[in-house]
């Protein structure tokens, strides 16, 4: 039995080599996204966003605030005008994320204790840019109306430390588990590159499968595993097995060792999950070839719609408890969605994988359950053919 | 031998036939654009994490602390699930995500704050998602800074007049304003872009798989050996006519029905809309036309397209701020008409803007469908002197 599976895995292994797409799907694009997302991320969360500061009183007042405004982490004034018009057209045309109003009248009725109002507009239509930028105006907004009530204080003769108990009797501390930078661009890339990986493994495993039968030769391989379905399908994807399992270690290696990304349960036991998350994923794609069995393109075409979906309902972006039930439902079956909490329970926040078992015993059952139906591929080999 | 009359006609009727009979290509030209949009759609029309589950441990246990977690409880954001006595209990509940959050009042926060000094509370959240800090965070500093100005009115300084009290809260008044998505909603934001990287990536995948199968029929060419097939353009623009057409049927759909059964922002005009989506489902489909040359089986060119799509999104800037892309990766992502597209349509579709204020994008798009439709050209009439090649041999 050894026998045979060698002698499959070879042929497998030769078929690699004639086809120049293997190698690109299984090293190149991988290798090239983790390159591509770790560049684009790797400075953390973006600083200096583009944004417009319309000034329409321009007096001394507004500009030490718009100098104040100047030194904020995520905003960069690019455009410095006093028209909200023009603003509004460099917004319409992409060229900023939000724009910062200070009115006629401003200074003359703050002075006057009149209570001037100041706008401030983000484009929400670009999420994650107009998040970071209302954070910096909120924060901004609070800390320019106590500035003046500390002026009259300090008038008044309190001390500061008295003067803070009364602008800001209650503190709030924010500690952010797992990841005190709040470093999104971490989570995102340690989902991004795996969960593209997964979605070229489920695309392959069905690609190499159909390939049997679109050439003809299913038959040969029923032969070469001596009847046996499982030798066969075993034998043809281990050589992908151990490839894409390096490659999962070298993602792993490049995040949690050379770019130092938060890793609370060690490298060794992330390169397990990964080898897991690796199994699964075959097991996903397998899994949608015994539901057409022998019909290669529409057990890829299944793998695409579905797998393109699992980025969505993994939840990384958009949390899945916030999702409709039936959604909350369908994650479950995707292998990018357990490997997803497997990752935060273990590597984030480093709690005992105990926590997670539910997960790692989903990611078992994706990459076991195809075995239950096999008799449905033993049926494949014997009497479907390709059909163009 | 006689010149056929209409071969853009002939070529034009061949491909939609050809396309009609293969259920294969049907589903990426049919199913895909009509269904992947309503089920995005379902996926986020949440918009938004509400009433996230949260636990308190109350180490105060005085009036005024109740009062502080009773009012973050009323958010909306926040929900108060449990009441913790100690930090390891809150934790485990954490643990077992039960929670998502922890909020910790101290002892001394009643006591602090009635000798006038600064009380710290302590949030102690879980980052599975960036949105569940954003959510604890928001609903807790709502209160807190609720809760201060009415401290530092009320209790801190002896105001005489209700205006000077209303001074005292705001001494300068700021108004947040959200455009263009004014419940900062996760579907108005994310869905427009999406819509039309579905449109691209269907393209790409149904042209793909015609060409796969052309290939695999004529042994290795790409056109039948009829008569018809002997002028690149009528080739070119017959085949890409089909793809084209349809594909401004789903941009309609898309850009009308979708977005309205959904409530997604939509203000664009029609004549804005078709003068975006010519150029861009031109650039769309010269460019998958001109891309399809690298298909040489029909299943290759899911293997190709499908795992693009996310880094596609991202290197649109539309998810990830484009003004923090590097150099190197925005040179990649300008060559294709998503890049400029998305942005496009969110601004058309969702801000209103007119075609006059996205002419840098239409101008780039027009460019790209110039460029990828010479590229064809010259792939198929590469083809074509094959052909004739084969017919001398025969």
């Amino acid at each position: 039995m050894l026998k045979d599976f060698w002698h499959i895995t070879l042929r497998e292994i030769r078929a690699f080599g004639r086809r120049p797409i293997f190698l690109m799907i299984m090293f190149v694009a991988p290798l090239t996204f983790l390159w591509m997302f770790t560049s684009m991320m790797g400075a953390g969360l973006p600083t200096k966003l583009p944004a417009a500061l319309v000034d329409e009183d321009n007096t001394h007042v507004t500009r030490q605030l718009t100098r104040i405004l100047g030194t904020m982490e995520e905003t960069d004034f690019v455009i410095k005008t006093n028209s909200f018009t023009e603003a509004r057209e460099a917004m319409q045309r992409g060229e900023i994320y939000a724009i910062f109003r200070i009115p006629k009248g401003t200074t003359e009725a703050a002075q006057t204790q009149r209570q001037p109002t100041v706008s401030f507009y983000t484009n929400d239509s670009y999420y994650v840019a107009a998040s970071l930028l209302m954070k910096d105006m909120r924060k901004l907004s609070e800390m320019a109306g106590l500035a003046i009530t500390r002026e009259t204080m300090r008038a008044k003769g309190y001390r500061d430390d008295q003067i803070m108990g009364v602008l800001q009797p209650i503190v709030v501390e924010s500690h952010p588990l797992g990841n005190p930078y709040l470093n999104y661009s971490v989570v995102l890339t340690n989902m991004i590159v795996p969960g593209i990986l997964m979605l070229l493994i489920m695309l392959t495993t069905s690609y190499a499968l159909g390939n049997e039968w679109k050439r003809g030769q299913q038959k040969i391989l029923y032969e070469m595993a001596g009847q046996r379905v499982w030798v066969a399908v075993c034998a043809k994807l281990f050589p992908q097995t151990v490839i894409y399992t390096i490659i999962f270690w070298f993602i792993d290696f490049v995040f949690y060792n050379y770019l130092q990304f938060p890793c609370a349960c060690g490298i060794p036991r992330m390169m397990l999950w990964g080898f897991l998350a690796v199994l699964a994923s075959q097991g996903f794609g397998l899994l949608l070839f015994e539901a057409f069995p022998g019909m290669m393109r529409f057990a890829m075409s299944a793998c695409s719609l579905l797998g393109v979906m699992q980025f969505s309902l993994a939840g990384f972006s958009f949390p899945v408890t916030a999702m409709n039930s039936a959604f909350e439902w369908l994650a479950n079956i995707f292998p990018l969605h357990h490997y997803f909490l497997v990752y935060v329970n273990q590597a984030l926040n480093g709690y005992p994988i105990s926590y997670a078992w539910a997960n790692v015993a989903f990611l078992l059952l994706i990459a076991l359950l195809p075995f239950l139906f096999t008799h449905r591929l033993r049926n494949a080999f014997l009497y479907k053919e390709y059909r163009a | 031998m006689n010149k056929p009359k209409f071969p853009i006609l002939h070529v034009w009727l061949d491909e939609l036939s050809e396309l009609v009979k293969d259920e294969g290509i049907l589903i990426f030209l049919i199913l895909l654009p009509l269904a992947y949009p309503l089920l995005y759609a379902m996926i986020y029309n949440t918009e938004a994490q509400r009433q996230l589950p949260i636990c308190v441990i109350d180490d105060c246990m005085t009036d005024r602390s109740r009062a502080f977690i009773r009012r973050v409880d009323a958010t909306p954001e926040v929900n108060v699930v449990a009441h913790c006595t100690d930090m390891p209990q809150a934790q485990e509940l954490m643990r077992r995500r039960q929670v998502f959050a922890i909020l910790r009042v101290p002892a001394e926060f009643d006591r602090d704050l009635w000798r006038g000094r600064q009380t710290v509370v302590g949030v102690y959240s879980d980052l599975t998602s960036m949105l569940y800090y954003k959510v604890v965070y928001l609903g807790v500093i709502n209160v807190a800074q609720e809760m201060n100005r009415n401290i530092k009115v009320e209790e801190r300084q002896n105001n005489i007049s209700r205006r000077e009290e209303q001074l005292a809260r705001w001494p300068i008044r700021f108004e947040e304003v959200k455009l263009y998505n004014s419940a900062g909603g996760f579907a108005s934001f994310l869905i427009p872009p999406v819509l039309m990287l579905i449109l691209q990536q269907a393209l790409c995948l149904g042209v793909g798989m015609s060409m796969g199968r052309s290939r695999e029929r004529f042994r290795g060419f790409v056109i039948p050996p009829t008569k018809h097939y002997k002028n690149t353009l009528a080739i070119v623009l017959g085949k890409g006519l089909v793809h084209f057409l349809l594909f401004m049927l789903m941009a309609f759909y898309m850009a009308i029905c979708v977005t309205r059964w959904f409530g997604l922002p939509q203000l664009a005009h029609f004549w804005d809309l078709l003068g975006f989506f010519v150029p861009y489902l031109a650039a769309c489909t010269f460019m998958a036309m001109f891309w399809s040359h690298f298909v040489y089986r029909r299943e290759d060119c899911i293997l190709l397209f499908v795992f693009m799509s996310v880094p596609l999104l991202f290197l649109s800037g539309v998810s990830w701020p484009g003004a923090s892309i590097p150099t190197l990766w925005k040179v990649v992502g300008s060559v294709f008409p998503s890049t400029w597209g998305l942005n496009a349509y969110v601004r058309i579709s969702g801000m209103g803007a007119s075609l006059g204020d996205v002419r840098h994008e239409i101008m780039i798009l027009w460019i790209q469908a110039g460029v990828y439709f010479l590229l064809s050209c010259l792939f198929y009439m590469q083809e074509i002197r094959k052909a004739v090649g084969r017919s001398v041999l025969n």
